[in-house]
């Protein structure tokens, strides 16, 4: 087991396995935290600076980015102290100068007694520029297919040359870490649209379920999953089963049976 | 394509990884331009994604994916230039040239840049023009300079 550290959130003594993040530790112990660039099921990059958090004790006083900052023995740490919280309205109303119309942005800056914005530009875009879109595609799936471009107020989401990509492989992992709703997946009869900024960046035809018959995703999903989840454990995927079927196992299970024992191949289901 | 020009630049560098922006520097400076074909090839050759190219292009100003002209004027507009009248130089230039900067002339001669100071405010306003600045100028010193790059 790893070693537990003891640390001190808003007076409240918490304890954390070594090498967690502080606001691990807090969300552990039920301390809310905001953050928006964060998401578990990626390395933390701590660019959106809202999880901000005030430690002293055994570092130096000061503020550090709570989803990035490793716990420490004796750490004492505040997470809404007036200085925070000055700074994290001043966050929140830059945030919502670019997404004015963000139902997810106006619910959190809200939540922090923000309900204007001074940086208003007359322009409105949903993408807060969190960066979970670019690093799910690339540090999970693997497939690169998304990327920054340009600097200051043009930054924005796109794909290698603006176009439509042949990397993306139309998970939709993308859509499904975005806070904001920034990114589309639309699916209609058997195909599978990827958007954001306004631009389609990837079309993709859905496979069919082998029971039902229904369109329900992309081959080159398909591919990577079955590369990444049953090759590796000798196994081979060769029919589908979409995610409604999945859930009605009784209707699908004779058929399932008797091809496994066929085959010794899972069946699966792929996540939407 | 031209794939033997870039592999004769890719061999220069062993670790060719580590030698990206040194390397979009080179073919950058072959083709006066990084065209998106050669970016694509090198792209496969040296295993880096496309879109890591595409957005490293995009962060430095001084790649472009678009043809530059023959010369290339920046003009700075940093505090110095700006109070001494560089707004001036920029509407002549622009008037001249008809274009806006980030563009080409159609003749191909001028690309014409903004910059915010290239440390040479006592001269100011000043202008570059390839490698070589033109302080304190003026709209009519301008285009007595402009003529020599024909
Ligand atoms: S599209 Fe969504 S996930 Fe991607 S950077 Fe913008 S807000 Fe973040
Ligand atoms: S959540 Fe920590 S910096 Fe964005
Ligand atoms: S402001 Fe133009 S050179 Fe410094």
């Amino acid at each position: 087991m790893a070693e537990m550290i003891n640390l001190t959130i808003n007076g409240k003594k918490v304890q954390a396995p070594r090498g967690k993040t502080v606001l691990e530790a807090a969300t552990d112990a039920d301390i809310y935290i905001p953050t928006l660039c964060y998401h578990p099921a990626l390395e933390p990059e701590g660019t959106c600076r809202l999880c901000i958090v005030e430690v002293s004790g055994s570092l130096r006083k000061g503020i550090r980015v709570s989803c990035i900052q490793e716990v420490k023995e004796g750490l004492v740490v505040e997470t809404e102290t007036e200085e925070i919280n000055k700074h994290r309205r001043l966050l929140l109303e830059l945030f919502l100068g670019r997404s004015p119309d963000s139902p997810y942005l106006i619910d959190l800056a809200a939540r922090h007694g923000v309900t204007s914005s001074r940086f208003l530009t007359g322009e409105s875009n949903d993408c807060v520029l969190c960066g979970r879109c670019v690093r799910v595609c690339r540090d999970e799936i693997g497939a690169y297919a998304l990327c920054f471009v340009n600097r200051g107020p043009d930054r924005k989401v796109t794909t290698d040359f603006e176009r439509l990509s042949e990397y993306c492989i139309g998970c939709g992992s993308c859509a499904q870490v975005c806070p904001t709703g920034a990114i589309q997946v639309q699916d209609r009869g058997n195909e599978r649209k990827i958007s954001t900024w306004g631009q389609v960046f990837a079309k993709f035809k859905l496979e069919r379920c082998d029971h039902c018959g229904t369109p329900f995703a992309p081959a080159k999903y398909l591919e990577l999953i079955n590369k990444k989840a049953y090759q590796p454990k000798g196994l081979e995927l060769v029919d589908y089963i979409c995610p409604e079927c999945f859930k009605n196992r009784d209707r699908a299970s004779e058929k399932r049976k008797a091809s496994a024992l066929r085959s010794s191949v899972v069946k699966w289901s792929v996540p939407r | 394509m031209d794939v033997q020009t870039v592999d004769k630049i890719l061999d220069k560098f062993p670790d060719t990884t580590g030698n990206l922006i040194a390397i979009l520097h080179e073919v950058q400076n072959h083709f006066n331009y990084l065209p998106e074909a050669e970016l694509r090839y090198i792209a496969k050759k040296i295993d880096i994604p496309i879109t890591q190219i595409y957005s490293i292009v995009h962060f430095y100003n001084r790649f472009t994916l678009s043809p530059k002209g023959k010369h290339e004027i920046s003009i700075c507009l940093g505090t110095a230039c700006h109070v001494k009248g560089a707004g001036k130089i920029l509407d002549e230039l622009k008037e001249k040239l008809e274009i806006n900067p980030g563009d080409t002339t159609e003749d191909m001669n001028f690309s014409l840049e903004v910059v915010r100071c290239i440390g040479a405010c006592s001269l100011a306003p000043a202008v570059v023009i390839d490698e070589d600045t033109y302080g304190d100028l003026t709209p009519k010193k301008l285009t007595k300079t402009l003529s020599k790059y024909k």
